[in-house]
């Protein structure tokens, strides 16, 4: 038995298998001629290799068509390439003219068309380069007489163990076999990481070289709860992971039930359970069923995901379909939010000293008056297809609130000369997350319709820690009893004005901070989709008053220490 | 040579699917058919190529020009354009 702690559980979970030991086919390309009088036997084995990679693909297909996988059209894209006329010829000729063997004639002319989509400035089109490249890997593979490795073809349960796993890979996938997935490479937000946590597969990614570590057909127990690797368990390991593995689905079964439940506590109050969306994606908008709205659409990502500015009518279409989606819930609609860690390779911004501090958010936003303006105009625009609350980031003033009025103001006369219409009734807020403006939120409340704090950026500026830097990460402290003593400050006073304040950070969806949060007064949360369930059920399983009473008590307490113990020991916590 | 205009009306445009169906209808006739954009007339496609036709970046909305010289080129742009104003069964 061995035991390889390392990496990140990217995807929670226990996994039970066999090794399986998945290496993509990397081709070795040389540059190698054939005699004039080999051609057309040349031309042939081109014919032939093409019509195996055919076979091959038609039958992922149909293997992903029986169960009415959507992931089968990636698949006809791939046969639509392979037998593209233009490659085609573009291989053929350089066989006939150039008398290249045809495996450096597909390398020649794939990659000559990979080079003209990659130019194509469309996000779309430049997905399909991974498909060109798909299909010429099939080909060179093919032609050198390696089989194919597909993790469409488990026929036992089984641990994939990768160097880092391609979006062909996961497409393929076999979730009835795959158990666990360990990959070299991948962080949280890789690709992998995504698809497992939406599998619910388990995953521990980025451990080096753990495919020297593990031999094909070992067997493995991956324990991505605590980041540990078992090789060749003994009996009692085993067993003991067995249970481990049965209480952990029993219990995410249980807690899924919470989904389409009604967030109320025991004592009947009412709590609004919202999402954070970034890109209004099919998932998304399918969510709208479990919850109460919208707490953050993060509108950053529309102008992260393009090469150039987004226009008024793509941004439009967008908002559109997220307020028709959720109707007559509230969409909560931040305006852009770079600046900081995000930037945007279409937008010069200069080099500055301590960009956090910097001209980001709402800042930079008053310095691009168009680009502010033309997000305004497509957001209002869209407000006559459902409730639309605009919010504004990195608020940090009273003058900030008042120029922003100025701006929405302006904007709302020129769609009316222009004779655009919009919903007069949309709602105007402020993102919550500069310790100045909660200072002043007795005034803010008055201003302003509503209130979302963001929890990250409000502690990494309470604490003054750059929540970038690891070498200060020990200090930035979330649940440090300071936070919520700043955090009940904004409750109180938009309380007082009898409008809604909402906390959209990381913490809204924190198993320790929401019921302190609830506690204080706050009567809506927004978080990511996964949180979802485990937060409705603390919700659902306590009283508001024993949520009142914890954070009466944690306004007393000295340390984030005693914080999470007090909570923790007060509350059912569990996941 | 028989030519016509026409707008792409589809929300995808000439991608995935409907891309995939406008090169396979190309595919089926004998002439030689090429397409571009209005606005771009230099940067020509052949038609039956899935990856001159996705080269070019059609959207919703762009005007493009096709091309067909052949024994079949009438039928080869009308079957075409009338696919295209069809919506691909998007809209």
């Amino acid at each position: 038995m061995k035991i390889i702690q390392k990496g990140n559980a990217v995807s929670k979970g226990i996994g039970i298998g066999k090794a399986y030991l998945y290496k993509q086919y990397t081709p070795r390309i040389v540059e190698s001629k054939i005699d004039n009088d080999l051609v057309a036997q040349e031309l042939l084995n081109y014919q032939k290799t093409k019509f195996q990679a055919e076979t091959e693909i038609q039958s992922i297909q149909s293997f992903l068509a029986q169960k009415n996988d959507e992931k089968a059209k990636i698949f006809q894209a791939h046969l639509d390439i392979l037998n593209d006329i233009a490659i085609a010829e573009e291989v053929e000729d350089k066989v006939k003219n150039d008398l290249y063997t045809y495996e450096y004639a597909v390398h020649l002319a794939y990659e000559m068309f990979i080079e003209m989509l990659s130019e194509v400035d469309d996000a779309l089109i430049k997905e399909r380069v991974a498909d060109l490249k798909d299909v010429k890997n099939r080909l060179l593979r093919i032609a050198s007489g390696v089989a194919e490795a597909n993790l469409s073809r488990l026929t036992e349960p089984s641990i994939v163990i990768a160097q880092d796993l391609y979006p062909s890979d996961t497409a393929t996938l076999d979730r009835t076999y795959v158990q666990a997935i360990v990959t070299e490479i991948g962080g949280v937000t890789s690709h992998t990481a995504i698809i497992a946590k939406s599998y619910e597969i388990p995953a521990v990614l980025g451990i080096d070289q753990i495919l020297d570590e593990i031999k094909h057909g070992e067997f493995v127990i991956v324990d991505a709860i605590s980041n540990k690797i078992i090789i060749s368990p003994d009996e009692v390991t085993l067993n003991t992971y067995l249970k481990k593995q049965q209480d952990f689905i029993a219990k995410r079964e249980v807690t899924k039930q919470y989904l389409s439940q009604k967030p109320v506590t025991k004592d009947k109050v009412k709590v609004e359970v919202s999402i954070n969306i970034g890109s209004a994606n099919k998932e998304e908008l399918d969510f709208e069923q479990y919850v109460d709205g919208v707490g953050l659409f993060r509108s950053e990502f529309l102008y992260m995901e393009e090469t150039e500015m987004p226009s008024e009518e793509k941004q439009f279409e967008i908002y559109k379909k997220a307020l028709s989606k959720f109707g007559e819930k509230p969409v909560i609609l931040r305006t852009l939010d770079i600046g900081g860690d995000k930037e945007l390779s279409y937008l010069e911004m200069p080099k500055e000293e301590n960009p956090f501090l910097g001209n980001r958010a709402i800042r930079l936003c008053f310095d691009h008056m168009d680009l502010f303006k033309t997000q305004l105009r497509a957001a209002l625009r869209a407000s006559v297809f459902g409730n639309l609350w605009l919010m504004f980031p990195m608020v940090g003033s009273m003058d900030d609130v008042y120029n922003i009025k100025k701006v929405i103001e302006d904007v709302k006369k020129e769609l009316e000369l222009k004779k655009q219409a919009f919903n007069p009734n949309f709602k105007t807020g402020v993102m919550i997350e500069i310790p100045s403006i909660i200072m002043v939120a007795d005034h803010v409340a008055k201003e302003v319709d509503f209130a979302s704090i963001g929890t990250n950026d409000l502690c990494q500026y309470l604490s003054a820690v750059d929540r970038m830097n690891p070498m200060v990460s020990k200090y930035y402290q979330s649940y440090s009893p300071s936070m919520f003593r700043m955090m009940k400050l904004a409750i109180d006073a938009f309380n007082h004005e009898h409008k809604p304040i909402s906390v959209c950070g990381e913490l809204g969806g924190d198993l320790v901070a929401a019921p302190i949060l609830l506690g204080l007064g706050m009567r809506k949360l927004s978080m990511s989709k996964t949180s979802v369930p485990a937060i409705k059920k603390v919700i659902i399983n306590h009283e508001m008053k024993q949520f009142e009473a914890v954070s009466k008590h944690i306004l007393t307490l000295k340390t984030e220490a005693e914080v999470i113990n007090y909570v923790k020991s007060q509350l059912n916590l569990e996941d | 040579m028989y030519k016509k205009t026409v707008t792409i009306l589809n929300p995808s445009g000439l991608h995935a699917r409907p891309g995939s169906d406008f090169v396979n209808l190309a595919g089926k006739f004998n002439s030689s058919i090429k397409l571009w954009k209005v606005d771009r007339p230099e940067k020509i496609a052949n038609a039956k190529s899935i990856i001159f036709v996705l080269s070019l970046g059609i959207k919703k909305d762009t005007v493009i020009e096709i091309s067909a010289e052949g024994n079949d080129e009438v039928q080869a742009v009308d079957q075409l354009v009338a696919m295209i104003q069809s919506g691909f069964g998007e809209i």
